[in-house]
């Protein structure tokens, strides 16, 4: 089948990667959108849970979605290390790295998977548990100071897979432009800087 | 000009054949002008070897003026070593330290067999540029040359894929051993002239096909190859391949 035949290409997986992790950003921003209520108050974003959850068939769909994509983007991340690594071979005496953002681009599985945990977590502790009492489930998590280091720590990581993550993804589906260059180079700290900077305030929230 | 001399240790992968396992000997040279090319370096020590009676390290060149793309190797963790934009037979002896020990390794990837000590068979590279590095011509008269208008922007700009020496230093330092950046700038310097307009999806479709089969890796857009590159090709020239390949598979 074509596509078949797209997907198992390299270039195909790349594109794989890139839309899955696309659908990922835009999931983001509307989980951010959501938690930003907390900004104005728990009642508020109380009532944002519960209207969320007054819609069942809205809420399966796209939890199923969002969950098919995040396994699609782990699983051929994975592949594309495993295959990587055996396409490198030998490895050199002097490793030394030349490009820019090495730290990140060379350690996105490692960043992913701390990810991949810190979601299950957050799913289990948040999403599986009583919705109509969320308010206080947060409140009472942010309470501890271990769970905020945490919490922080995987923010700190989404920012550094995602310093890599959009400038890969444009750079995949073709975008890279003189004309463009400048902009996507400081959109690729700016959305991580956001995100952190969104994400961390809501424990901080709770501290003061 | 003055010219100056240096003492250098030297540690080189040595490799009998394709099949034994290889390991890495030290060399001493001293009084290397600092005028002499890398290679030429590499010769005084050969020279030495061969008066010991030991087996001289092998290594691949040509043109020697950075254009033929036979040369490359390793050095101290850097294809074609420190100087940006540049070959290893272009690189001068001055870029380096009195006393300074120098790591010299082949251009490694599960695609680049290893033949003897530095030399390694790139003739996978061969075969993606057969598998669609061609345009078709009509037989017949000869063309008017300017017949075809091209804008300049674009002539440059395939002429800027076009210098691409075909060493394999991208592939040699990226991680994922990908020969993205090489096709690339073979696909895009065909594809951006009208000439290559009648193949293009057909040979976006065989040449990327071609590079997946030759067991390169898949491209992670890690940038290391652009950063090593001695021709300083742009990965621009990936962006443009990504375009062309999904054109061509799916439109
Ligand atoms: S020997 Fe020809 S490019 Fe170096």
């Amino acid at each position: 089948m074509w596509f078949i035949q797209f997907f198992k290409s390299s270039i195909g997986k790349k594109w794989l990667m890139a839309g899955t992790g696309c659908c990922l950003l835009l999931f983001l921003c509307s989980h951010a959108a959501g938690n930003a209520t907390l900004f104005y108050s728990l009642a508020l974003f109380q009532s944002y849970a519960d209207q969320l959850h007054s819609h069942p068939l809205i809420v399966s769909i796209f939890s199923t979605g969002l969950l098919v994509i995040f396994i699609l983007h782990i699983i051929t991340g994975v592949l594309l290390t495993l295959q990587n690594r055996k396409a490198r071979g030998h490895d050199y005496k002097v490793k030394k790295r030349s490009s820019p953002n090495s730290t990140a681009s060379s350690t996105m599985i490692y960043s992913g998977l701390f990810i991949l945990f810190f979601v299950l977590i957050h799913t289990y502790v948040v999403s599986f548990g009583d919705h109509s009492q969320i308010s206080l489930t947060i409140s009472y998590l942010f309470s501890s100071f271990y769970v905020i280091v945490f919490y922080i720590t995987a923010f700190v990581v989404l920012a550094i897979h995602l310093s890599h993550g959009f400038w890969s993804m444009l750079q995949t589906f073709g975008v890279n432009h003189p004309r463009y260059n400048t902009m996507i180079r400081s959109l690729t700290y700016i959305v991580p800087a956001f995100f952190l900077l969104l994400f961390t305030a809501i424990p901080l929230l709770f501290l003061f | 000009m003055t010219t100056t001399s240096i003492n250098l240790k030297l540690e080189i992968w040595r490799q009998k054949d394709s099949k034994a396992t290889g390991n890495f000997e030290t060399y001493i040279l001293t009084n290397i002008s600092t005028d002499m090319s890398f290679l030429e370096m590499l010769d005084v020590l050969n020279e030495q070897l061969t008066r010991e009676g030991q087996d001289p390290v092998a290594f691949d060149h040509d043109c020697r003026e950075g254009i033929c793309g036979m040369c490359g190797a390793v050095v101290n963790g850097i294809a074609h070593g420190p100087e940006p934009e540049t070959t290893l037979c272009q690189l001068h002896m001055r870029h380096f330290k009195e006393g300074e020990t120098l790591v010299i390794e082949p251009f490694r990837s599960r695609a680049f067999p290893i033949h003897k000590d530095l030399v390694t068979d790139r003739s996978a590279l061969d075969r993606i540029i057969q598998a669609g590095g061609y345009v078709s011509v009509n037989t017949g008269g000869m063309p008017d040359g300017n017949a075809t208008p091209i804008p300049s922007a674009t002539a440059e700009l395939a002429m800027d894929a076009a210098a691409c020496i075909g060493c394999g230093a991208c592939i040699a330092s990226c991680p994922n051993g990908a020969a993205m950046l090489f096709t690339g700038a073979k696909i895009s310097q065909l594809s951006l002239l009208p000439q290559g307009h009648p193949e293009r999806k057909e040979r976006a479709r065989s040449m990327v096909a071609t590079m997946d089969k030759e067991g390169f890796g898949n491209c992670t857009n890690e940038r290391e190859c652009e950063a090593v590159c001695p021709k300083g090709i742009s990965i621009s020239n990936i962006a443009r391949m990504n375009r062309e390949f999904v054109k061509a598979s799916l439109l």
